[in-house]
């Protein structure tokens, strides 16, 4: 069975700018696939047309069917995580992996705080609730 | 409610395909064939006319054909150059155009458009009423079906009566494009909620 994984080190998912994120990249395939990589993207989710910025990538040489290869990167400034009721944008790390485009996800947040902006009242009151 | 905890974000209303109300794809293919890949989608604004042309797409592919895609909107109601060369130059009889917005073409447009194709596979259409091409579907909308898109948007964590469903397809006149953000919004706003017990980040991407 194909399984993919992403471990973020310590399991932060909570960073600020400029901090290096560390993780394990990890696959389970019947043969050894001919590519795989980490990226390092944002995305925009919400009402109007999705947007999506590609940071980083990286590519780990001569891939076995089985294994977990560390990664890792420095953050950028900027944008920041935050959601409003129109849109928000989330950061994430991608695991793909050819052939066959097989992908696994981890979602984290960048803000200076570390915690997603929220942009309305109603959002903020409800974190604090959490 | 977030943004990105919204069932009726963007992300998650593309992953609604074109649903047949009372045909099929096999029946739909087949009268394209008859009509030698030639006629005219149907339709008011919101009833699938682009998704129907997005799934079209790979189906002509399955079939050996080449489908190229062309647009034409309000904002942009002429092709660019690079498009109009690669109209005029690369299409042969492999090619269907799936050209969506024809209507955005006026009449001496559209009849110099046609004599500067030459020899191609086909050419569908849409517009949002008939003319220019033979009608080959029309496509339509209903309470039902504006309900299971909803309600499957819904994995079952909120609850949309029938009544709610008829307003919101009465209001939008069938419009299953502004409904659905109709919904968006109501979510945005609170006015709509999902069940306590849901972690919306659960939902289906």
């Amino acid at each position: 069975m194909n399984e993919l994984k992403i471990l973020l080190a310590n399991d932060q998912n909570r960073f600020r700018p400029s901090e290096t994120l560390k993780g394990v990249a990890g696959w389970r395939l019947p043969a050894a696939p001919r590519s795989a990589d980490v990226r390092l993207f944002w995305y925009t989710r919400g009402k109007g047309t999705e947007d999506v910025g590609v940071i980083n990538r990286f590519a780990f040489e001569q891939p076995q069917a089985e294994e977990g290869r560390p990664f890792q990167f420095v953050l950028p400034e900027e944008p920041y995580s935050f959601s409003g009721r129109l849109v928000s944008l989330i950061w994430a790390l991608e695991l793909v992996v050819e052939p066959g485009s097989q992908t696994t996800r981890v979602e984290f947040t960048l803000s200076p705080t570390g915690e997603e902006i929220l942009l309305h009242a109603d959002a903020q009151a409800h974190a604090r609730s959490r | 409610m977030h943004a990105r905890d919204n069932p009726f974000s963007t992300a998650r209303l593309q992953h609604i395909r074109y649903r047949f109300q009372g045909g099929s794809w096999d029946g739909f293919l087949e009268d394209l064939k008859q009509r030698r890949y030639r006629g005219a989608i149907i339709g008011p604004e919101g009833t699938g006319k682009t998704t129907l042309l997005e799934d079209l797409e790979p189906r002509l592919r399955d079939l050996g054909f080449t489908p190229v895609r062309l647009r034409l909107t309000q904002e942009a109601p002429r092709f660019s150059p690079v498009m109009q060369q690669m109209i005029d130059s690369r299409v042969s009889d492999r090619h269907i155009l799936l050209f969506d917005g024809s209507e955005q073409m006026g009449w001496l447009a559209w009849k110099r458009f046609l004599w500067r194709l030459g020899e191609i596979g086909g050419l569908i259409i849409t517009r949002h009423r008939a003319g220019r091409l033979p009608t080959v579907l029309r496509c339509t909308t209903s309470p039902d079906l504006l309900g299971g898109i909803a309600r499957e948007l819904l994995e079952g964590n909120a609850d949309l009566t029938q009544k709610q469903v008829h307003d919101l397809f009465r209001r939008h006149r069938g419009n299953l494009r502004d409904a659905l953000r109709d919904l968006y919004d109501r979510f945005a706003l609170g006015r709509m909620t999902l069940r306590q017990e849901t972690r919306p980040d659960r939902l289906a991407p």
